[in-house]
């Protein structure tokens, strides 16, 4: 521990672990928030920072473990309890109510009553107060749906501000926000770590931390890496307890550069409403890492590539050959595959078992004459059970929900496989993916390249980049900003490009992540 | 391998259906204490005969529930069948006017189908509203009086073990639809479609010209139930089919489909019809008011669905 001597922790947790299923994703994990203080919790994708700050938020109910409040033990049985204790989260997805107002959204939960009805002037007072403390001014009674990402973001946090929060938790809060809205936020905590606040902030970003922060916690496989004051820890020493023995990988993952083959895919000033005149091609063996944040146009190119949401212009051609891409189905006859960033709602065919998800697009071919049983699909099953090592029962009879996020993956990997798919556009393919799996996942993607697939990693997580690009292409607000051979790829090139383009080029931001309509 | 480990306990492994079975055991056990009939042949001849037109419509309700979908225009879509056929026969001779009567059934089935698809009005507002329509149609067409068919009686013949046409008509159905569910693409597509409608978008499925496929079955199985109806009863009315369509949901659901899609079986769909269905014809043999057979009847979905609910609870928490 590095408490400063005479301090007590306002919030001490101690030993918490938490399994879903079969898989522990929190081995006891120890921390101490202090009052007056900014503590950072980094660590990588599937390190297991949500799931923690869900616990202390009383979302999630951990396996073992205590957490005391002031030194008395207390049980954060729910959110509604968690709130009651002046613990706050703000959540990194938005989870809002669309249709009511800006007011009604800050307080929601809270409403202030008069005579058993909602007293509507209370409500916009207390909204607009809690507003003008962030620097915002937004219209009370507008439904947030008609907001921007950024703005809603605002209200979120602002309903975590209503009443007294003695401890705020907030999850990636600037990944939609802009650099005007990150500076009042950051003016916001300061202010709060004035009076008495415990703060504990997620982020990515490594030069938030030596803006922010007084302290800097690493998360990696479910247990504190590191520990430290940030006054003495240097970027260098964070960076290896994130990213520990993946590093290895990376490594791994160079002398594997293919000579790049004949063009599988080629795009050519593509636009919609969320990316402008974009550019680009997939050689066989290639692994183009398509890299960019919220609001970068990234999943919706992704989509639009496999004919998902619909293209404003540019053309497509598919091995040299000009094609129209106007559905799904299309795309698969052109030999693209596709997976969802979204993966429970847009990928898996839930109440179905796993063989029958993984043969989906394949039924036509696995019929005869129009007729096929469970039997013909655990056939196509097996092979790619082996090959993906998807921790499965080898024919595939079991629920594909209730396979761990990892080898749900694999499966949804090997349903274009079996489709026989060559080139694939995945978005973000070791999203809620624990660590083991996401090496499994960059060594088949690696194997699949080097067999002669064309693949695009669409993804807003840079480690799926420096682990097995072969070339990446950075995109902000909808336009490339920066393309990188596979030598110039690296966690420091990546944000960089991301950051600076994110200055240079001020066209408005996207609303809303990509949404696929089910028709 | 990793998962095969330690086994599951009973529940889990138990097919979904067993629950059913007990259930229907359970009502079997209790009728035939109380009445000697119940158990002859022709005391389940009659049982079967009964659910033969609600059965032949639970087929195509099965297959759109699974699919997420609805059609309570069913019950309405009967009575305008079998009008069409009375009003028609006269006039065009019985063969004419019963492909008339069967192709107003695929009409129906079609329009649904369209205005779901197509329009992108729900299903639960779509069917409420042809229901409606079919309804009114058929009393206001035909001025409320009962319309007498003659020489339309081959659902009542019994060609084989005492077993009208009727019946075997249920069973035909609901075999040649469980092949279809279990053993076809377009059946894999249906479950697709209901377990994750933009997955299957994603994986190349055409959704919606699927679920008109779907919506045009249940129409040519309303087009049959028309029939079916026509000649069991000799007769058509305003009142025909009054309810039907509450009774193919209740079989429905007490048969295991979900109302969220991706799941049920024909099989269930059978179970959930009999269990009914030996209800009503047991608390009948023993004397017991029809009124309170609904009672009943009402008291079992709730019981049969809240049990599964408790499964479900049971089966996830691991």
């Amino acid at each position: 521990m590095t408490l400063p001597d005479g301090a007590r922790p306002f919030l001490a947790v101690r030993g918490i672990r938490k399994s879903f299923g079969p898989v522990e994703v929190l081995h006891g994990v120890d921390l101490d928030l202090l009052p007056g203080s900014v503590t950072a919790l980094l660590g990588e994708n599937g390190a297991g920072k949500s799931t923690f700050v869900r616990i202390l938020a009383g979302d999630y109910q951990p396996d073992a473990g205590k957490v005391e409040l002031d030194g008395v033990p207390v049980h954060l049985r729910t959110v509604a309890r968690a709130r009651e204790l002046g613990i706050r989260l703000i959540a990194q997805e938005i989870a809002d109510a669309p249709t009511l107002s800006v007011a009604e959204n800050v307080l929601l939960g809270a409403w202030p009553l008069r005579a058993g009805f909602v007293d509507r002037p209370a409500m916009h007072r207390t909204a607009r107060a809690t507003l003008e403390t962030l620097g915002a001014n937004l219209p009370l009674g507008a439904p947030v749906s008609s907001l921007r990402l950024g703005e809603r973001q605002i209200v979120e946090i602002a309903r975590a501000m209503v009443g007294s929060s003695r401890c705020l938790i907030l999850d990636e809060p600037t990944a939609a926000l802009s650099d005007a809205e990150t500076q009042r936020l950051f003016a916001l905590v300061r202010r709060m770590r004035e009076q008495g606040a415990a703060i504990l902030y997620i982020t990515h970003r490594l030069d938030e931390v030596a803006t922010i922060a007084d302290r800097v916690v690493v998360l990696r496989d479910g247990r504190v890496a590191l520990d430290a004051l940030v006054a003495d820890a240097s970027q260098p020493s964070i960076v290896e307890a994130m990213v520990g023995r993946s590093l290895a990988i990376r490594h791994d993952s160079i002398h594997a550069a293919p000579p790049p083959g004949r063009d599988l895919l080629q795009a050519q000033g593509l636009s919609s409403p969320d990316f402008e005149d974009v550019s680009l091609a997939v050689g066989a063996g290639e692994i183009v890492g398509l890299y960019g944040k919220v609001g970068s146009g990234v999943p919706e190119l992704a989509a639009a590539l496999f004919g998902a949401t619909a293209l404003k212009g540019g053309r497509i051609a598919v091995e040299g050959r000009p094609v129209t891409i106007k559905s799904p189905a299309e795309a698969i006859r052109h030999g693209i595959g596709y997976l969802s960033g979204d993966r429970a709602g847009e990928g898996l065919l839930g109440a179905r078992p796993v063989a029958e998800n993984l043969a989906a697009p394949s039924w036509g071919r696995l019929a005869r004459r129009g007729w096929i049983g469970a039997a013909a699909e655990r056939r196509a099953y097996l092979p790619w059970y082996g090959r993906l090592r998807v921790r499965s029962r080898p024919d595939g009879a079991e629920r594909i929900t209730t396979l761990s996020g990892g080898n749900q993956q694999k499966v949804m990997l090997g349903r274009w496989l079996e489709a026989r798919s060559r080139i694939l556009v995945l978005t973000e393919p070791t999203r809620g993916v624990d660590v083991g799996a996401r090496a499994e996942i960059y060594q088949v993607l690696r194997d699949l390249a080097r067999q002669g697939h064309g693949i695009v990693v669409a993804t807003s997580d840079y480690e799926d980049v420096t682990a097995m690009a072969t070339r990446a292409i950075v995109m902000v607000r909808g336009r490339i900003v920066a393309t990188l051979a596979q030598d110039e790829i690296s966690t420091a090139s990546l944000t960089q490009a991301a950051g600076a383009g994110a200055l240079d080029h001020a066209v408005p931001v996207a609303k809303g992540g990509v949404h696929v309509p089910s028709h | 391998m990793p998962t095969s480990a330690r086994r599951p306990p009973f529940w889990r492994r138990a097919p979904e259906s067993a629950a059913l079975v007990t259930f229907l055991l359970l009502e079997i056990v209790v009728f035939s204490l109380g009445s000697p009939y119940f158990l002859s042949w022709a005391n389940w001849v009659n049982i079967l005969t009964a659910l033969s037109i609600a059965g032949v419509l639970a087929a195509g309700g099965t297959v759109l529930l699974i699919a997420g979908q609805f059609d309570l225009s069913v019950g309405s879509g009967v009575a305008f069948v079998a009008l069409v056929l009375a009003m028609a026969a006269p006039a065009l001779g019985l063969p004419t006017a019963t492909g008339l009567a069967f192709l107003t059934g695929l009409v129906i089935g079609a329009l649904n189908g369209f205005l779901v698809t197509v329009v992108g009005v729900n299903a639960l507002i779509t069917t409420l509203g042809t229901l409606a329509i079919f309804r009114g149609l058929t009393q206001s067409i035909g001025g409320g009086r009962n319309i007498a068919l003659t020489g339309f009686d081959w659902a009542i013949a019994r060609p084989v073990l005492h077993v009208p046409v009727a019946a075997l008509v249920f069973v035909a159905v609901s075999v040649v639809t469980a092949v279809v569910l279990n053993r076809t693409v377009f059946g894999r597509t249906i479950y697709a479609i209901g377990a994750n409608a933009t997955a299957a978008r994603l994986v190349g499925i055409p959704t919606r010209r699927t679920i008109f496929l779907a919506f045009v079955l249940s129409g040519a199985l309303i087009g049959l139930g028309g029939l079916l109806s026509a000649s069991q009863l000799g007769s058509t009315s305003g009142t025909t089919g009054l309810g039907l369509e509450l009774a193919v949901v209740t079989a429905v659901i007490l048969g295991g489909t979900s109302l969220k899609g991706g799941t049920g079986t024909i099989l269930g769909t059978v179970l959930g019809l009999l269990i009914v269905g030996v209800l009503s014809n047991g608390l009948t043999l023993m004397n017991i008011n029809s009124t309170w057979q609904q009672v009943a009847t009402g008291t079992l979905l709730i019981l049969a669905v809240s049990f599964d609910q408790l499964r479900q609870r049971l089966t996830q928490t691991r």
